[in-house]
């Protein structure tokens, strides 16, 4: 493995040493690499599960949620009276005020056999939210009386294969419209988009019933002046900013029930794997080129510079060991993107991601340089 | 006589405490001066390479007074000794003591970067200072690659590098058969004399004798003997 024409000095030690014995540099380079996709891949899903755990509300266009007294997350709410959607209307700086219903349901397959669903019941003519990355028919088919969408990454485990595909939900006809792509959801129950008119019939809510009421401010309003003069004047419900339902929602189904911490915990075990393997590495290099660095030592090197060569080594090891596992880590978001789970690796992860890496290297090297820092220069003429 | 590059004044190195101490060297006084090729003998056990040691400012006495170029050593840590030696003093060893993975011209350059040479043209410094050694045509070859007396030179013009006043070869000819022995102290004979250096060579072997113009001898870490030799080999 030649080096780049501009290797020198430390560089060129640091690269030699480890390129030199390539059996050595490989198994280097794949641990690091397994370090970086599992904490690439484990906080990957956490991002996925943190974005659809908070998936309905981050697509909303409302810049407020009422939602009823003691909501802990989007996916499991109680219900409110419609009239408290009026009462809102009344309060200044509030524009629009949008009905949205959640309620889990029974999808009986075509080929019988039941599955647990969410049906999402939302007004057509509200802007608030309605289904996104529709992929196949329209949002305004949904008019009909038994409409609905589904998302394609559900629709095998619905039994639903086309667009027509006939089914009942909670023992009445249903019948798909259209597909979504992506939209997943954490409680595993998928998303069934309807109207809320229909909703209201597929369930067990009074007409006049709703879940969620989604606010819609006029130009210029203040969200907390008009939050606050909503929870002063609805009473016994909640209200909430957009990002703060979403966050609320996110810390609900990651720390409450654990899976966030089983998330960084599998993380934070990458990451000492990468320290283990990188140190290992470093180290085993470094014993077998003590002479190398006793020499050099003799020859006047500070301790600072054998430190460079150290430093270097577990720079290099990072650079190669991250590619390869960012590399890794992309081909399981990619394969991810067809399945009910979501690893996504945005841009601040994958700096994320390099800062672990970088830190996890140079703890891997902080051993060799203590073992360096002991290194008797005289040793060479032992 | 011009002053001297290294001076050592009632130097004692004693290794251990108490009942269990063990005197490497006693009393021992010389100068070691620039165009000097000084040869160093004794059994061994006399206390030469603690001498070399102390000589290449690896070893702090544990009496007397040392000096180089003037710089007493005996209040200096670790770091200004190294600083101290990459200044002034170039090793030659038994067993050449190369980076396996470096080539020739690059084990140089490692010497050259050290002392801070710009990077731009350490390859090239590299690359004189094999030609001065005859090794032009072999320094893009590895160590492995290299004969044993072909490896030495690699090692001389990496201790030239930076141009030190002191050259200190431990054993240099010791694995190295006899036209290449030879060539490898005249070699060091031709730098101390042309260029003004000052080596000093720790040697069993006596083919080395005739290229030294001066011969100090150890026993049981004393100098006994201290004679200059005229007419030597050139």
């Amino acid at each position: 493995m030649p080096p780049p024409p501009a290797l020198i000095g430390t560089s060129l030690l640091a690269w030699r040493n480890l390129s030199h014995d390539r059996a050595r540099f490989i198994v280097t380079l794949i641990g690091v690499g397994f370090a970086v996709l599992l904490m690439g891949v484990e906080l990957g899903l956490l991002v996925g599960f943190a974005r659809t755990t908070s998936g309905l509300v981050d697509h909303s266009r409302a810049a407020l949620w009422i939602t009823p007294a003691g909501t802990t997350n989007v996916d499991i709410a109680g219900r409110m009276d419609e009239r408290r959607r009026f009462q809102a209307l009344a309060v200044p700086g509030v524009a629009s005020v949008g009905k949205l219903m959640l309620q889990f349901g029974f999808w009986k397959k075509p080929d019988g056999g039941n599955e647990s669903v969410a049906l999402v019941g939302f007004e057509i003519e509200s802007e608030a939210l309605q289904p996104w990355n529709l992929v196949e028919g329209r949002i305004a088919d949904l008019q009909q009386q038994d409409a609905v969408i589904i998302d394609r990454l559900y629709a095998d485990k619905l039994g639903v294969k086309a667009i027509g595909d006939t089914i009942e939900i909670n023992s009445q006809r249903a019948r798909v419209v259209g597909f979504t792509r992506g939209l997943r959801t954490f409680t595993q129950s998928p998303y069934v988009w309807m109207t809320h008119r229909n909703a209201l019939a597929y369930s067990r809510y009074q007409p006049e019933q709703t879940t969620y009421l989604l606010v819609g401010l006029e130009p210029g309003a203040d969200v907390e002046v008009v939050r606050h003069a909503l929870t002063e004047r609805l009473g016994r419900v909640d209200v909430w900013k957009r990002a703060d339902f979403a966050r609320q929602a996110q810390k609900y189904w990651l720390i409450t029930t654990g899976a966030g911490s089983a998330l960084l915990l599998s993380a934070l075990l990458g990451l000492v794997v990468g320290i283990v393997i990188v140190g290992q590495t470093l180290y085993a290099t470094t014993v077998d080129r003590l002479p190398e660095y006793a020499t050099l030592r003799a020859m006047g090197a500070p301790a600072s510079y054998l430190n460079r060569v150290i430093l270097k080594q577990a720079a290099i090891s990072a650079a190669f060991g991250f590619s390869l596992g960012t590399l890794a880590a992309y081909a399981i978001v990619a394969i991810s993107a067809y399945g009910n789970v979501a690893v996504i690796v945005p841009w601040w992860l994958l700096v994320v991601l390099a800062a672990l890496t970088v830190l996890m290297c140079a703890f891997g090297a902080l051993i060799s340089i203590r073992r360096l820092v002991r290194i008797d220069p005289s040793s060479v003429f032992a | 006589m011009n002053e001297p590059l290294l001076r050592i004044e009632d130097v004692g190195v004693t290794y251990g405490k108490g009942a269990t101490a063990l005197s490497a060297l006693r009393d021992i006084s010389l100068d070691v001066r620039s165009g000097e090729v000084t040869l160093l003998l004794g059994p061994s056990g006399s206390g030469k390479t603690t001498l070399l040691q102390v000589m290449g400012c690896l070893l702090r006495p544990s009496q007397g007074r040392v000096s180089l170029r003037g710089q007493a050593l005996h209040a200096l840590d670790a770091e200004a000794l190294s600083a101290l030696r990459l200044a002034h003093v170039g090793f030659v060893f038994q067993h050449y003591n190369l980076f396996p993975t470096l080539r020739a011209w690059e084990n140089v350059a490692v010497a050259l970067d050290l002392k801070q040479f710009p990077p731009r043209q350490q390859q090239a410094a590299a690359l004189q200072l094999l030609e001065r050694l005859d090794m032009g045509n072999r320094a893009n070859h590895f160590p492995a690659e290299l004969s044993g007396g072909q490896k030495q030179r690699v090692a001389i013009a990496r201790a030239l590098a930076g141009k030190p006043g002191l050259i200190l070869a431990d054993e240099p000819t010791a694995a190295l058969d006899g036209k290449s022995g030879q060539d490898v102290v005249a070699t060091l004979q031709a730098l101390a004399h042309r260029e003004n250096c000052a080596v000093v060579i720790v040697s069993h072997d006596p083919r080395v004798e005739p290229y030294a113009d001066r011969v100090l001898h150890l026993e049981d870490g004393r100098l006994v003997d201290d004679r200059r030799r005229h007419g030597n080999q050139a």
